[in-house]
């Protein structure tokens, strides 16, 4: 390179001074529409621990927006997962139900669980239906997808390890995130065809004490 | 390859290029589309990786340019930040939330989580890198493009590898440049990638899923250059180890941008 080129160029590269320093952070879309979870403006801030701090904006299968704190009130079981996976995510979905299951009748409606998508790409709204009526899932099953940015940074938040392979799957890991009412992560599943039981008692001592001491409730 | 020409040069250094916010290209440099071969590889996975050209800050991010970031996003100091977001020893070579005390300010900011790093690159309309993008950056010697090749470059290498850190991190841009006009790709401190958390998904956890059981040492295993590129293995492995959350005493970052960002 030419010396008389460059000089302009390291002149400029010195003069410049920093980034601009009047810009802030990012503005995040105002909390909309929470689910039927309790109300997320209450009295209580969120706890310092919350994964729920992390504020996006998901689409459910029903292609409404929702946010991770409107989940805020009931302990939370999260697993990630996609819709062409063909034999790890069933059975992780079935190890979900397995949890649910191995709770009283009385806490299994005191408990929910999520499902959120790698694949950002195909996994629409539309796909995310249709496998909710494939899998039976109740509604006590919510189903997200986001942008292949959020979805990083929950898996990041998760500990969740995924890489979309050369046929356009995703390796991932098999985990099952149990949060507390809070959205603080409290343990981990981890692996396909668990035992529930540790879960679900897990799950049981997160739910509010009223509803799981009386026996045979 | 052919080099750019020199005008060119400039004006991709001044930032005159076909995209949004032309002031915040100053300071990256253009990387070239190319090919990168992974050094690690799963059995199915594709023996060189294709990179479009983008944009890679010339040095990492300082303790000075970071403070600024904090200064205007409070939520990312250290008496604010949640914990979800980092690590405790966030920033804890800084005397407070905006005093930098003794570090140095032209050092690369270190004590930074992966979320932190990415609200950075995302306040300044950039990016992390990905792993294929920094590792085909990182390949370039001070004189070309495959470093490789260039004994001299891969004798400096090991060398900076196996030296210990000095207790106080140097300043940036201490070191020439490498072939695209980059900066401390080696030899200053570790950085963070958009996505560390590929690294080595070996299947040694019974729980993951369709993953080669087997990891096979990518590119051509059997040429001499390639087993001499051990700081690229390390590399690897540094980054397996970590968690997004984590904060290391030399581990910083650089942002990098999409030439026709979509925004």
């Amino acid at each position: 390179m030419k010396i008389s080129s460059i000089i302009p160029a390291i002149l400029l590269l010195v003069a410049v001074a920093s980034p601009r320093a009047d810009e802030t952070a990012k503005a995040k879309p105002a909390p909309c529409c929470p689910t039927d979870g309790p109300a997320t403006e209450a009295g209580d801030a969120l706890s310092n621990a919350s994964i729920y701090h992390f504020d996006t904006t998901w689409t459910n299968d029903l292609a409404q927006p929702v946010q991770l704190a409107s989940f805020r009130g009931k302990p939370v079981a999260v697993a990630m997962f996609f819709a062409q996976c063909d034999y790890a995510c069933p059975v992780l979905v079935h190890d979900l139900r397995k949890i649910e299951q191995a709770l009283p009748e009385s806490a299994r409606g005191k408990v929910h669980f999520l499902l959120v998508t790698f694949d950002v790409e195909r996994d629409t709204p539309e796909v995310l239906a249709r496998y909710r009526t494939a899998s039976s899932l109740g509604s006590n099953y919510t189903l997200l997808r986001g942008s292949s940015d959020d979805v990083l940074e929950l898996a990041a938040l998760l500990g969740v390890k995924y890489k979309q392979n050369s046929r356009g799957m995703f390796d991932h890991s098999n985990m099952i995130t149990l949060l507390d009412a809070e959205g603080e992560i409290v343990s981990q599943q981890i692996g396909l065809n668990r035992d529930p039981g540790p879960s679900a008692l897990v799950v049981e001592n997160l739910i509010t004490p009223t509803a799981s001491t009386t026996a045979g409730n | 390859m052919r080099p750019l020409p020199p005008l060119l040069c400039a004006l991709l250094l001044l930032g005159v290029l076909p995209s949004g916010g032309a002031d915040s290209a100053v300071g990256m440099a253009l990387i070239p589309a190319g090919t990168y071969e992974p050094a690690f590889r799963g059995e199915n996975d594709p023996k060189t990786v294709p990179v479009q050209a983008f944009l890679l800050d010339v040095t990492p991010v300082t303790n000075q340019e970071y403070l600024e970031f904090v200064r205007a996003n409070p939520k990312w100091s250290r008496s604010q930040i949640k914990p979800i977001f980092a690590g405790a020893q966030y920033l804890s070579h800084w005397a407070g939330d905006h005093d930098l005390g003794s570090a140095n300010p032209t050092a690369p900011v270190t004590h930074v989580s992966w979320f932190a790093a990415r609200a950075y690159a995302q306040w300044q309309g950039k990016r992390l890198p990905t792993t294929a993008e920094w590792e085909y950056a990182a390949n370039a010697s001070p004189t070309r493009p495959d470093g490789a090749n260039d004994p001299d470059f891969m004798v400096s290498l090991r060398r900076w590898y196996s030296t210990p850190n000095p207790k106080e991190l140097p300043s940036i841009r201490l070191n020439p440049p490498n072939y695209y006009g980059v900066h401390d790709l080696h030899g200053l401190v570790w950085e963070w990638v958009s996505d560390f958390n590929t690294a080595m998904i070996t299947g040694d956890s019974r729980g993951d899923t369709g993953l080669d059981r087997q990891l096979f040492c990518g590119g051509a295993a059997d040429g001499a250059t390639d087993r001499d590129n051990f700081p690229s293995f390390m590399r690897f492995g540094f980054r397996s180890s970590l968690k997004a959350v984590y904060t290391v005493h030399n581990l910083g970052f650089r942002c990098a941008r999409d030439i026709d960002p979509e925004l």
